[in-house]
C-alpha cells in the first residue's frame, strides 16, 4: 500500500460530464464515493472501479480510477477477479438494482461467502431505469410500470435482507437525503476489511414513483444510530431490514465485530506458504516424468 | 517381431480396466516404447461400462490406431457398449472371460471372423492365485506380457509401487495373479507370435501425461496468473491443475459460481494485468459467449479453453466431437475476430496453448483454445521438450510518454495500443463494452464505431500470415489433398502415411488456426489439387463450410464428416483416397476421349 497523501473530492471527479436526468439521485451518489473517497485517500491509481450496465452503472466513468463499464449484472465477477489478482488495489462495484439483484443476483451470495474484500454499492430506484421504465427485482408489489400495465403480481426482493441472510460482514443504507451520511457510510464500508454492501435509495426522478423521490423517502427516513441499534446485533439488524420498502433506516445495519479473514487475503497465505515448492518454470513438465 | 499393438479393453466400472491400461502404458514407457491410451466411459459415475485402448509402439505415434490387434472383453454386454470405438477385425486376437459361457465359436461379434478367439478362465484365476476376482485386471496384464511381451517386469514393478502402502499382502497377490496370467499365456502360445520388437529409446526418460494437464501446465509456464473456472467433464482436469499448482507461482484459481463467474474473474484478472484465463467445454462455451465479447471490445487478452465434447446442449458429454467450431468462431454478437487454435495431440497442446497466451497477450483478443475430449484425456508417452525454444509475449505496456495524455484505444500503425492496468500511475483509464473513442470515453457515433471495429480486426491481419501454424505433409504438389484439426488430424497423419506407402501421391494439411481464415495458405494448399477431403467430426461438416465461406474451394475437394463418437480409423480414409484417385483417373480417361 503506498503512503496516502492529501486527496480532495475533486480529484476523484473525472472529465467525463455525467448524462443522468438533472436531478437523478445518482449524481449524489457519485459525489457520495468522491467524499469518501478522499477520506480514505487513496490515490486514484490504486482504485478499480467495476460496474455493470444500467443508468448507475456509468459511475465509474464519472469517477477518476481505473474504470470497468462491463455487462449487465456482471460487475461482481469481474471485480473479484482483479481483486484476486491484486489484493493490494482497493476494488470498488456499483451498479443497479436491476443489475444486482435480477440478471446478476446470483453472484452475489458467492461473493459474501467467499467474503471478498470489496465493497458493493447498489443504486436502488426500484425501477430499470436504463431501458426506460420496466419493472424490476425492488418494485413492489402491485407497481404499475410499462411491462406491468395491470400492476405487478410478484413480490419484490429485500435487499437488506438478502445480504444479511448470506452472512455479509457489513451492510449498510444510504440516500441522497443525508448526503455527508451517505459518504461516511461509504467509507466506513470500503474500510470494513472483507465484503461490504451498501444500498443506497437513489430516486430515479423519470420513471421512480413519486413515493420514492427525495421528498417522500426524507419524510419515511430514520436513522440507525439515532434509532440506538446497535450495528453489531445481527438478528436486530435482521429485524429492521424487514421494513426495507416501508421505512428508510440510514446508517450502518451490521458490521461483524470480528471480521473473517478475506479470502484474498488466504490466496496470499497460500501463495507464500506454497512458493518453495515451485518447479522453475522452464522445467514444469518434470511434473510428468514416471519414475 | 511387430513395431506396433493397438490393444482394446472392456469391461464394467469394478474390473480396474482402465487402472490397468494406465500399468500397461506406464510399464511400456518404462521399457522405451511409445505409447497412447483412451478411455471411454458410460455416463454413469460408478460402476457402469468403462474400456480403454492403448496403443504401443517402437516409433512415435500420431493415434489411438484404427481395429484392434487385440481385445480383451471381461464381459460382452460392456465390450459391445463402445462400438466403434473398439472395432474388431480379421486381423484380432479375441481375449474373454470363459466365466460368460460363451462358446469361442459363438462370440457376439457379427460380420468379422478374428485372426483367434481365447476363452480365459480370467476371474477363477484370479480368485484361486490372489483370493479375489478384484485381481482380474492383474491377471490380464500378466496375459498381455505373457503373449505381447510388453511390460513383464516393468508392470509388477508399478503395481508394487502403487500398492506398496497398502502392505505385502496385497503386493504378493498381485505378484501371484500376474504371473498366473503370464504362465496361461506361455501354456497356450498364440497361433502366430505378435511380440512386440524391442524399443531403441529403452532407458531413456519418458513423460506421461493427458491433454488436460499438459494444457495446465503450458498456461502456467507461459505465465499464467489467474483461473476462473467451472467444473464440466471433460475440461476440469485444468482447473484441478491450477489448484494444485499456480499458488506456487504466485497466481490464484476460483472455482466460481458459474461459467459466467468464472470468464468474468478472468476478464477482471486481466484488467488487472496478469495473464489469465478459462476453461470450458460446450455448454459453458454458450454461457461464456457474453463476455468473450467484451472482452474484445474492451481489448483485454483471456485465454478460453473449449474441450468439446458431443453437443449440443449436453450431447455426449464423455464423447468426443468437433462442433463447437462454429460456437468457437462466431459465438457473441456483434463484428468480431476471435482467433481459434486447436492442437492435435498431448505433445503439441504444450505448444498450442503457449501461441494462444501469445496471441492473446500480443493482440490483446480473446482467444480459444479447441481441444477436445480425446486429446484432453488421452495419456500420451512423450520424449522430454525443450521447453527454451517457447517464446513467452507480454502484452504492450505503456512507456512513460504513452503515459502523458494518456489514451487506451489510441490508434496506432498495427492497431495495437499500449495497456495500464490498475495500479499504474498516469495509466487510469474506463474499460467498457460500450463503443469508445480512443481515451475510452463512451461514443455512438458510427463513424468511431467503424475506425474501432477496422481497429479490432484489422489487427489480425498479420496473424494470417503465421505460416508456422499450419502444417503441410506429403507431397506438396500432391492432385489429392486432406484437410484435417484436431484429434482428427492424428488419424489422418496416420493415413498419409499408409496412402503414400500404396503409392497415392497425396497431402495432408492440419491449421492449427482455425480463425481468423487464413485465405493465402489454403489456396496456396489447394493450388495442385484436383482432389479432397476435409475431414472432421462435426454433422453438419462445420470446416467444410468455414472454408468454403472464405474460399473457394476447388470443384473436387468434398467433405467427409460425421458426428462424434465414431473415431475416424485411418484405414477408411485410405480407402476414400483411393476412391479418389479412381474419380480423377476417370475424369482424365474423360479428357483423353478423342474430340469429333
Ligand atoms: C444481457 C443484457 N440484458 C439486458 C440488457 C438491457 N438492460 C440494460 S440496463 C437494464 C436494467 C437497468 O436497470 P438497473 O440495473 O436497475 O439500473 P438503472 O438503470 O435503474 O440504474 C437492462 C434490462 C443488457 N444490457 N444486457
Ligand atoms: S432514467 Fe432515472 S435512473 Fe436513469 S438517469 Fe434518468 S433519472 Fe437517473
Ligand atoms: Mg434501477
Amino acid at each position: 500500500m503506498s503512503a496516502t497523501c492529501e486527496f480532495q473530492a475533486k480529484d476523484y471527479k473525472s472529465d467525463l460530464k455525467p448524462i443522468w436526468c438533472p436531478g437523478c439521485g445518482d449524481f449524489s451518489v457519485v459525489q457520495g464515493i468522491y467524499r469518501a473517497l478522499a477520506a480514505i485517500g487513496r490515490p486514484p491509481h490504486e482504485i478499480a472501479f467495476v460496474s455493470g450496465i444500467g443508468c448507475s452503472s456509468r459511475i465509474p466513468g464519472y469517477t477518476t480510477a481505473y474504470g470497468f463499464n462491463s455487462v449487465h449484472g456482471r460487475s461482481l465477477p469481474i471485480a473479484q477477479g482483479i481483486k484476486l489478482a491484486n489484493p493490494d488495489l482497493l476494488v470498488l462495484a456499483a451498479g443497479g438494482d436491476g443489475d444486482g439483484f435480477s440478471i446478476g443476483g446470483g453472484h452475489i451470495a458467492h461473493l459474501i461467502r467467499r467474503n471478498i474484500d470489496i465493497t458493493y454499492i447498489v443504486m436502488d430506484n426500484q425501477i430499470y431505469g436504463l431501458t426506460k421504465g420496466q419493472l424490476s427485482p425492488t418494485s413492489q408489489k402491485g407497481r404499475v410500470t410499462c411491462t406491468s400495465r395491470y400492476g405487478s403480481m410478484e413480490n419484490p426482493v429485500n435487499p437488506l435482507l438478502y445480504v444479511l441472510a448470506y452472512g455479509a460482514g457489513f451492510v449498510a443504507q444510504a440516500s441522497p437525503t443525508d448526503l455527508a451520511g451517505m459518504a461516511a457510510t461509504i467509507e466506513e464500508a470500503i474500510r470494513y476489511p472483507g465484503f461490504a454492501f451498501v444500498n443506497i435509495q437513489s430516486p430515479c426522478v423519470t420513471y421512480g414513483e413519486e413515493a420514492q423521490q427525495i421528498k417522500g423517502l426524507k419524510a419515511i427516513s430514520e436513522s440507525l444510530k439515532e434509532l440506538g441499534h446497535n450495528p453489531e446485533d445481527r438478528l436486530a439488524a435482521m429485524d429492521l431490514a424487514q421494513h426495507y420498502g416501508e421505512k428508510l433506516h440510514l446508517g450502518v445495519f451490521y458490521k461483524n465485530p470480528e471480521p473473517q479473514p478475506t479470502y484474498d487475503a488466504l490466496v496470499r497465505e497460500r501463495q507464500a506458504l506454497l512458493s518453495k515448492d515451485a518447479l522453475p518454470k522452464e522445467r514444469i513438465l518434470d511434473l510428468f516424468i514416471k519414475k | 517381431m511387430r513395431k506396433d499393438l493397438v490393444f482394446g479393453m472392456a469391461g464394467s466400472g469394478g474390473d480396474g480396466i482402465v487402472s490397468a491400461g494406465d500399468s500397461l502404458l506406464q510399464a511400456a514407457a518404462a521399457e522405451g516404447y511409445h505409447g497412447v491410451m483412451t478411455k471411454s466411459f458410460g455416463s454413469q459415475i460408478r460402476g457402469g461400462e468403462s474400456s480403454c485402448r492403448v496403443r504401443i509402439s517402437t516409433t512415435p505415434i500420431l493415434n489411438p490406431g484404427g481395429n484392434l490387434d487385440v481385445a480383451v472383453a471381461l464381459n460382452w454386454e460392456d465390450f459391445l457398449k463402445f462400438g466403434a470405438e473398439l472395432p474388431v477385425a480379421g486381423t484380432t486376437v479375441v481375449i474373454y472371460e470363459a466365466a460368460t459361457g460363451i462358446k469361442e465359436t459363438e462370440i457376439p461379434l457379427v460380420g468379422v471372423t478374428p485372426l483367434q478367439v481365447i476363452a480365459v478362465p480370467i476371474a477363477a484365476m484370479a480368485k484361486e492365485t490372489a483370493g479375489t476376482e478384484r485381481a482380474k485386471n492383474t491377471v490380464v496384464l500378466g496375459l498381455i506380457a505373457g503373449w505381447f511381451g510388453i511390460g513383464a517386469v516393468a508392470v509388477m514393478k508399478g503395481i508394487r509401487k502403487k500398492l506398496a502402502k497398502k502392505g505385502e499382502e496385497l503386493v504378493e497377490a498381485n505378484q501371484r495373479a500376474f504371473d498366473a496370467g503370464r504362465a496361461f499365456a506361455m501354456e497356450h502360445p498364440l497361433k502366430a507370435s505378435m511380440n512386440v520388437a524391442a524399443s531403441e529409446t529403452k532407458g531413456q526418460v519418458k513423460l506421461i501425461t493427458d491433454g488436460n494437464d499438459m494444457c495446465g501446465a503450458a498456461a502456467i509456464f507461459a505465465g499464467c496468473q489467474f483461473f476462473g473456472g467451472y467444473p464440466i467433464t471433460p475440461s476440469t482436469e485444468i482447473m484441478q491443475f491450477f489448484t494444485d499448482h499456480v499458488w506456487k507461482y504466485g497466481g490464484a484459481v476460483l472455482q466460481a459460481e458459474d461459467e459466467i463467474a468464472g470468464i468474468g474473474a478472468a476478464v477482471g484478472a486481466s484488467f488487472a494485468g496478469k495473464k489469465a484465463m478459462t476453461a470450458t467445454s460446450g455448454p459453458g462455451l454458450s454461457l461464456k459467449s457474453e463476455m468473450m465479447g467484451l472482452a474484445t471490445i474492451a481489448e483485454l487478452p483471456l485465454v478460453i479453453v473449449d474441450v468439446q465434447r458431443g453437443g449440443p446442449s449436453t450431447g455426449l458429454p464423455t464423447k468426443t466431437e468437433q462442433s463447437d467450431l462454429f460456437a468457437a468462431a462466431f459465438s457473441a454478437h456483434g463484428d468480431v475476430i476471435r482467433p481459434v487454435l486447436a492442437p492435435t495431440s498431448v505433445a503439441d497442446t504444450f505448444r498450442i496453448t503457449i501461441e494462444a497466451f501469445n496471441i492473446a497477450e500480443h493482440y490483446q483478443t480473446p482467444v480459444i483454445v479447441l481441444s477436445d475430449q480425446e486429446i484432453a484425456s488421452r495419456k500420451e508417452t512423450l520424449d522430454p521438450i525443450d521447453t527454451s525454444q517457447f517464446k513467452i509475449i507480454d502484452r504492450l505496456r505503456p512507456a512513460a510518454a504513452d503515459l502523458v495524455d494518456y489514451k487506451r484505444f489510441k490508434q496506432t500503425e498495427n492497431h495495437i495500443s499500449p495497456i495500464s492496468h490498475p495500479g499504474m500511475l498516469g495509466g487510469t483509464y474506463l474499460a467498457s463494452g460500450i463503443e469508445h473513442v480512443e481515451s475510452g470515453a463512451p461514443t455512438n457515433s458510427g463513424n468511431v464505431h467503424q475506425r474501432m471495429n477496422d481497429k479490432r480486426t484489422k489487427k489480425f491481419d498479420p496473424l494470417k500470415d503465421r505460416k508456422d501454424l499450419f502444417e503441410v505433409t506429403g507431397n506438396p504438389d500432391a492432385p489429392i489433398a486432406m484437410v484435417a484439426w484436431g484429434s482428427v488430424a492424428g488419424v489422418c497423419r496416420e493415413a498419409l502415411a499408409m496412402a503414400q506407402a500404396e503409392g497415392l501421391n497425396v497431402k495432408l494439411l492440419v491449421p492449427y488456426l482455425l480463425y481468423p481464415v487464413a485465405e493465402n495458405v489454403y489456396n496456396d494448399y489447394f493450388a495442385s489439387v484436383q482432389k479432397g477431403l476435409v475431414i472432421e467430426q462435426t454433422h453438419l461438416a462445420q470446416t467444410f463450410k468455414l472454408l468454403r465461406m472464405h474460399l473457394d474451394l476447388p470443384k473436387g475437394v468434398t467433405s467427409l464428416a460425421r458426428s462424434g463418437a465414431n473415431p475416424f480409423l485411418p484405414g477408411e480414409i485410405v480407402a476414400a483416397l483411393h476412391r479418389l484417385l479412381s474419380e480423377l483417373q476417370r475424369s482424365h480417361e474423360g479428357n483423353l476421349q478423342p474430340q469429333e
